[in-house]
C-alpha cells in the first residue's frame, strides 16, 4: 500500500517537473536579415548557425535554447524592411541581428523603430545610418562607421612609421570606386585631412598631400583602372590606396604592373578578397586594410577555434570577415544575456553595455558611443599584408602575425 | 537586315573628320587611344554576336552577356582542373557554348518565334535569371581569377608604356568581322542567312530552311560570345553577374550601328572606347564616362531618325 | 461590376485583417503594379518603352529633394515627382518619338543611364552616389498610411489604364499600333497620341517613384534607378497578359507574392524557381495568365453549349 502512494507520488513530482521544464523551454528567438545571394551574407549565416548550435550544445542560455530564423534581404531595400516586418510580427522574433548592405538598412531603420527591439547590427557603415538612428537607445552597432575606418588606419601607421623609420607615409593617393562605398571614403579621408590642418584629429602630422580619383568597380561592368594608376603614377605618391570591390583586386595589381607603377605602398581596401588573390604572384607584398584573415589562427585561440569550426562544419573556409562576425553577433548578444541574466530591456541593454567579449577578429569587442548613437562595438580594422599568398597581420602589434615588407616588390619578374 | 548606306561626297566626310578627331585626340591624350581601342573592341566583339541574332532571327536576347558570364566560368573550370590556357581553352569554349546554344534554342526559343517580341524578351529574361543564379549557387558571388603572367604584359614605344595583352581584343574583333562578313556574303548557307534576315518569308518560299538558319545563327552567335569569354578571363574577375553589363552595351552598339551593321558596330565601339577613356583621363570628371556610352548613342539614334531612318 | 467593387473594398479594408509584414509585401506589389500599368499602356500605342526606371527614379528625386530643400508637404511633393517626370517625358518625347521598336526601347533605357550618371555625379545637390534621406518617413512610417497611399497611385493608375481602354482613345491607339501607315491616311495625328500618353505613362511612373522615396525617407541613385524597377513590372505585365488592365493586376499581384514566398521556402535558389516558372510561362501561356484564363473560360463555355446541343 505504501509502495503504490509512493510510486504515485513520484510520478507527480516528476510530472510535475516535466512540465514546468517543458513550459520553461520556450526558445529564444533571433531574427537575422543578411543577403543570402551573397556570399558575405550567405558566411555570415552560417556562421551564425556555427555560433548557435555551439550555444546550444553547450545547454543554452538562461536553460532555454536559442533559435535562429533568417530571412534573405536580397539587396533589396523593400525586401529588407519586408523581413523585419516577417521576424517581428509572424516570427515574434526576440532579437534583431545580421545586416549587410547600408542601402538596405536606411529602408529598415524606420520599421526596426516601430518594434524597438534590442537589436545588434554587423553591416551598415554609412553615416547616414548613423544619423537616421539619432535616440535609439536599443540599437548596437558592431562594424566601424566608414568615417572611423580612416581614424583607426591613422593611428596604426604612425605606429608603424615609428617602428619602421625607413617607412613615408607624406604623400598618399586613393582610388576610390565612384559608388557609395568609394566615394564615403574619399569624403571620410577629405574630412580628416580638413580637420589635420587645423591640427586636430588622428591624421595631424602623418599625411602632408592627398589626392583622389575615382573609378568605375568591375563589380558594376567597369574594371578598367588604368587612367587612374597612371595619374597616380604621374604624381609619383608614398602609399597608394585603392578602395574597391574584390572584383577589382586582380585587375587592378594586373594593370599597375602593365604601366609599371609600383608605389613604396600599395595598399588594397576592398570588403573582402577574391579566391585566387593568394595564388597569383602579383599579391607579394600587397597592403590590405581589413578586420580579419585566417593568419589569426597564430595568434588568436578564439579565431583558431572559430576558422576549424567553420570549415569542419561547411566544408569551406571563411572568405570574408562576414564570418567571424557574424559569430561574434551573436556570442555577443548570448554573452549580454547571460550577464544580464534575463531578457528584460533595461537591465539587458545596461548588461550589454559591460560585455567585453574576446572575438574571433582578433580583438575585444567594447561597447562605447559614437557620433550619433550611444552603442557602437568595432571601431578600428587591421593592417595586413599578403604575403606568400597569405594574409599576415602587420598591426596592431599585439597580433602581428609577420613583418612588414617595405617597399612594396618590384614587377620585374612577376 | 537592312543595310544603312550613305552615297556620294558623304561617303567621305564621316570617316576623315573621325581621322582628324582621332590624330587631335591622340597628340593630346594617347593613352585614351590606346585604352579605348583595346576596351572598344572588347564591346564590338561581343555585340557583333547579338546584332547577329538581333538582325536574323529577330531576338532581343536578354541573356546575351550571361552567356559570357558561362563562358568564362567554363574556361575556369578547365583551367584549374587541367591547368589549360585560357587561350587554348577557347577551343574547347566556343564549340561547347555553340552547342549549349542550340540546346537552349531547341528546348526554349524555338517554341516562342511565332509569339509577339515581347515573348521572347521575357524567354531570354528568365534565362538570364536561371544562369546567372545557378552560376551563383555552385561558385557563389565570390569573384574567380585565372592568372598567366602575358595578361599584364607591356610594350614600351618611345617614352610610352602601355598593355599589349587587350590588343587580342581587337584582332578577335576584326577577324570575327572579316569571317562573318566573308560567311554572310560568300557562302551559300551566310547567303541564306542573310536572305532570312532580310525576308524571312520571302526566304521560305524560295524554299531556304528558315528553322534550321535561326538554330544556326543563334548558336553561333553563341559560340562567339564562348571566344570572348576565353580571351577576357585573364584580364577580368569573374562573378555571377559580370557578363551583364555588356548585354547593355551591345543593345548600345548594335542600336547605333543600325541593324544589320557589322562593320559599323566595329566603328561604334572603338568610337564608345575611345570616348570612355577619353573622360576618365579628364581628372576629376572620370565619374562622367558613362554619359559618353550614353549620349552618344542617344545622339546619333536621334539625328539619323531626323535623316529618315526608323520612322 | 459587383465583383470588381467587392475587390477594391477587400484591398482598401487589407490593412484592417492583415499583420504589417502581408501589408509590406503588397504595397510593394501595389508599386509594381502600377509601374507595370504604365508601361503597359505605352506598349498599347506600340512603343516599347525601356524607361520606367528613368521616370521612377526622376520622381523619387524630385519629391524627396523638394521636401528636403524647400520643406515641401510630403503628400505634395509626390504630385511634384509626377509633374516633374511628366515635364521632361514632354521635352523629351519631342526628339525622341519618332523612334520606333528597339530604337524607341534603348534610347528610353539610355535616358535612364544619363539621369543615373547625373543623379550620382552632383554631388552637393543629389548627395552623389550615397543620395539623401529624410529626417522620418512619410506618415512617421505608418504602414496603414503608406499602403493606403500606394494603394490610391495603384488605383489611379488602374482607373487611367481603364480609360484608355474604353474611350476613344483606345481605337487611336490600337490603330497606330497596328498599322501607322493606315492609322495616318486615318487622319489620327500620331504624334499628338504618342506624346500624350508618353507624358501621361511618365507622370504616373514619377508619382510612384514619389510615393517610393517618402515611404523609405531616402534616395539615391542604385535604390532610385534600379534596373528591378524596370525589368519585374515588364515581366508582371507579360506574364499576367499585355494590352489589359486586367493582365499587368493579375501578373503583379501572382509573381510578387510568389517571389516573396519563393524566397521564405528557399533560402537558397529561390530565384532560379522564379527564372524557370517565368521561362515556363512564356512557353505554355503565350498570352500570359490572362489569356490563359480567357481559354479556359471559352472551353468550359463551348462545353456546356455542346452538352446542351447534346441534349
Amino acid at each position: 500500500m505504501l509502495g503504490v502512494k509512493k510510486f504515485l507520488a513520484i510520478t507527480l513530482v516528476l510530472a510535475l517537473v516535466v512540465l514546468g521544464v517543458a513550459a520553461k523551454v520556450k526558445p529564444i528567438k533571433l531574427g537575422a536579415v543578411l543577403p543570402l545571394g551573397d556570399i558575405t551574407g550567405r558566411q555570415a549565416a552560417n556562421a551564425m548557425k556555427l555560433a548557435v548550435k555551439e550555444i546550444n550544445a553547450a545547454g543554452g542560455v538562461l536553460g532555454r535554447p536559442l533559435e535562429l530564423i533568417i530571412v534573405d534581404d536580397e539587396m533589396n531595400p523593400s525586401k529588407g524592411a519586408a523581413a523585419i516586418d516577417k521576424l517581428a510580427t509572424i516570427d515574434k522574433v526576440d532579437f534583431f541581428i545580421g545586416g549587410m548592405s547600408s542601402g538596405v538598412h536606411l529602408a529598415q531603420i524606420p520599421i526596426l523603430k516601430k518594434y524597438q527591439k534590442i537589436t545588434v547590427w554587423i553591416g551598415a557603415a554609412s553615416h547616414l545610418c548613423e544619423k537616421a538612428l539619432a535616440g535609439a537607445d536599443w540599437y548596437f552597432h558592431l562594424h566601424p562607421w566608414d568615417y572611423q575606418q580612416g581614424a583607426g588606419y591613422a593611428i596604426g601607421w604612425k605606429q608603424i612609421l615609428e617602428k619602421y623609420p625607413q617607412v613615408k607615409f607624406d604623400r598618399v593617393f586613393l582610388a576610390y570606386e565612384e559608388g557609395a562605398f568609394g566615394t564615403a571614403s574619399y569624403k571620410a579621408y577629405l574630412a580628416m585631412l580638413e580637420q589635420a590642418k587645423q591640427g586636430e584629429g588622428p591624421y595631424v602630422g602623418l599625411v602632408k598631400e592627398f589626392k583622389g580619383e575615382s573609378f568605375k568597380s568591375a563589380a558594376f561592368g567597369g574594371g578598367d583602372y588604368r587612367a587612374v594608376l597612371r595619374l597616380a603614377k604621374e604624381w609619383n605618391p608614398d602609399a597608394f590606396i585603392w578602395a574597391g570591390y574584390d572584383a577589382d583586386a586582380l585587375p587592378m595589381m594586373a594593370q599597375a604592373k602593365e604601366i609599371g607603377f609600383a608605389p613604396p605602398i600599395f595598399i588594397g581596401a576592398p570588403p573582402g578578397w577574391p579566391a585566387d588573390f593568394g595564388k597569383s604572384p602579383l599579391s607579394e607584398g600587397v597592403v590590405l586594410y581589413g578586420m580579419w584573415a585566417p593568419s589569426l589562427n597564430k595568434v588568436s585561440p578564439v579565431a583558431e577555434h572559430f576558422y576549424n569550426a567553420y570549415v569542419k562544419e561547411f566544408g569551406e573556409e571563411p572568405a570574408t570577415y562576414f564570418a567571424p562576425l557574424g559569430y561574434t553577433n551573436v556570442y555577443f548578444l548570448v554573452e549580454g544575456i547571460k550577464k544580464a541574466g534575463t531578457l528584460e530591456k533595461e537591465a539587458l541593454i545596461k548588461a550589454l553595455e559591460q560585455v567585453e567579449y574576446e572575438s574571433p577578429l582578433g580583438e575585444t569587442l567594447k561597447i562605447a558611443p559614437s557620433a550619433v548613437i550611444k552603442h557602437q562595438g568595432f571601431t578600428t580594422q587591421k593592417i595586413l599584408q599578403w604575403q606568400n599568398g597569405k594574409q599576415e597581420v602587420i598591426w596592431p602589434f599585439e597580433v602581428q602575425t609577420a613583418e612588414f615588407i617595405y617597399p612594396f616588390p618590384k614587377w620585374e619578374g612577376r | 537586315m537592312a543595310e544603312t548606306k550613305t552615297h556620294g561626297r558623304h561617303q567621305f566626310t564621316l570617316p576623315l573628320l573621325a581621322i582628324v578627331a582621332l590624330i587631335l585626340i591622340f597628340i593630346f591624350k594617347p593613352y585614351a587611344v590606346i585604352y579605348g581601342v583595346q576596351r572598344g573592341s572588347l564591346y564590338a566583339l561581343i555585340a557583333m554576336p547579338l546584332a547577329l541574332t538581333l538582325g536574323i532571327v529577330g531576338i532581343l536576347n536578354l541573356a546575351h552577356g550571361d552567356f559570357l558570364t558561362l563562358g568564362a566560368y567554363i574556361a575556369y573550370w578547365i583551367f584549374n582542373s587541367t591547368g589549360l590556357d585560357p587561350l587554348l581553352s577557347i577551343f574547347a569554349v566556343a564549340p561547347l557554348l555553340f552547342v549549349v546554344g542550340a540546346g537552349l534554342y531547341k528546348i526554349t526559343v524555338s517554341k516562342v518565334l511565332r509569339a509577339p517580341l515581347l515573348n521572347q524578351l521575357l524567354l531570354t529574361f528568365g534565362i538570364a535569371m536561371i544562369l546567372e543564379e545557378v552560376i551563383n549557387l555552385i561558385w557563389t558571388s565570390r569573384p574567380r581569377n585565372v592568372y598567366v603572367n602575358y595578361a599584364s604584359a607591356s610594350a614600351s614605344i618611345g617614352g610610352f608604356r602601355f598593355g599589349t595583352y587587350e590588343f587580342s581584343y581587337l584582332l578577335a574583333a576584326v577577324g570575327v568581322l572579316v569571317l562573318l562578313r566573308l560567311f554572310l556574303k560568300h557562302t551559300r548557307l551566310g547567303k541564306a542567312a542573310f536572305a532570312v534576315g532580310q525576308n524571312p518569308k520571302g526566304a521560305k518560299i524560295v524554299g531556304i530552311n528558315v528553322e534550321m538558319i535561326y538554330l544556326l545563327i543563334f548558336s553561333i552567335s553563341v559560340g562567339i560570345v564562348g571566344i570572348a569569354a576565353g580571351l577576357t578571363l585573364p584580364r577580368m574577375s569573374i562573378f555571377p553577374l559580370f557578363g551583364s553589363p555588356f548585354t547593355l552595351k551591345s543593345f548600345c552598339l548594335a542600336a547605333m550601328a543600325g541593324l544589320g551593321n557589322l562593320t559599323g558596330i566595329l566603328w561604334s565601339g572603338l568610337a564608345l572606347g575611345i570616348g570612355e577613356a577619353l573622360v576618365q583621363s579628364i581628372e576629376g570628371y572620370s565619374g562622367w564616362s558613362d554619359i559618353v556610352f550614353f549620349g552618344v548613342l542617344i545622339a546619333v539614334i536621334t539625328i539619323r531618325s531626323y535623316r529618315g531612318s526608323y520612322v | 461590376m459587383l465583383i470588381i467593387l467587392a475587390v477594391v473594398a477587400l484591398g482598401f479594408l487589407f490593412p484592417l485583417y492583415a499583420g504589417p509584414y502581408p501589408l509590406h509585401v503588397m504595397t510593394t506589389v501595389l508599386t509594381y503594379m502600377a509601374l507595370g500599368l504604365s508601361w503597359d499602356m505605352m506598349l498599347r500605342t506600340g512603343q516599347l518603352s525601356f524607361g520606367t526606371a528613368g521616370f521612377f527614379g526622376l520622381g523619387s528625386y524630385a519629391a524627396l529633394l523638394t521636401t528636403l530643400y524647400l520643406g515641401l508637404n510630403p503628400l505634395a511633393s509626390i504630385f511634384v515627382g509626377g509633374v516633374f517626370a511628366a515635364i521632361v517625358a514632354f521635352a523629351l518625347g519631342y526628339a525622341i518619338l519618332r523612334l520606333r521598336e528597339i530604337y524607341f526601347a534603348i534610347t528610353t533605357l539610355a535616358l535612364a543611364g544619363v539621369f543615373t550618371v547625373v543623379a550620382r555625379n552632383l554631388h552637393d545637390f543629389t548627395g552623389g552616389p550615397e543620395g539623401k534621406i529624410l529626417p522620418s518617413a512619410i506618415f512617421n512610417g505608418d504602414p496603414t498610411k503608406v499602403y493606403w497611399l500606394t494603394f490610391s497611385v495603384a488605383l489611379g493608375s488602374i482607373l487611367v489604364s481603364e480609360l484608355f481602354q474604353r474611350t476613344r482613345i483606345r481605337f487611336a491607339i490600337t490603330a497606330i499600333r497596328n498599322d501607322e501607315i493606315t492609322a495616318k491616311s486615318s487622319g489620327i495625328d500620331i504624334f499628338k497620341y504618342l506624346l500624350f500618353v508618353f507624358v501621361i505613362t511618365s507622370a504616373i511612373q514619377g508619382v510612384v517613384g514619389g510615393a517610393y522615396a517618402q515611404q523609405y525617407g531616402f534616395v539615391s541613385p542604385e535604390s532610385a534607378f534600379s534596373t528591378n524597377f524596370l525589368l519585374l513590372p515588364i515581366a508582371m505585365c507579360l506574364a499576367g497578359g499585355i494590352y489589359s488592365t486586367l493582365g499587368p493586376v493579375i501578373g503583379s499581384v501572382i509573381l510578387g507574392v510568389l517571389s516573396e514566398y519563393l524566397k521564405l521556402r528557399f533560402p537558397y535558389g529561390h530565384l532560379i524557381i522564379y527564372g524557370v516558372i517565368i521561362v515556363a510561362i512564356v512557353l505554355f501561356m503565350p498570352h500570359g495568365i490572362l489569356g490563359m484564363l480567357k481559354k479556359i473560360a471559352q472551353k468550359t463555355r463551348t462545353e456546356v453549349g455542346g452538352n446542351e446541343n447534346e441534349k
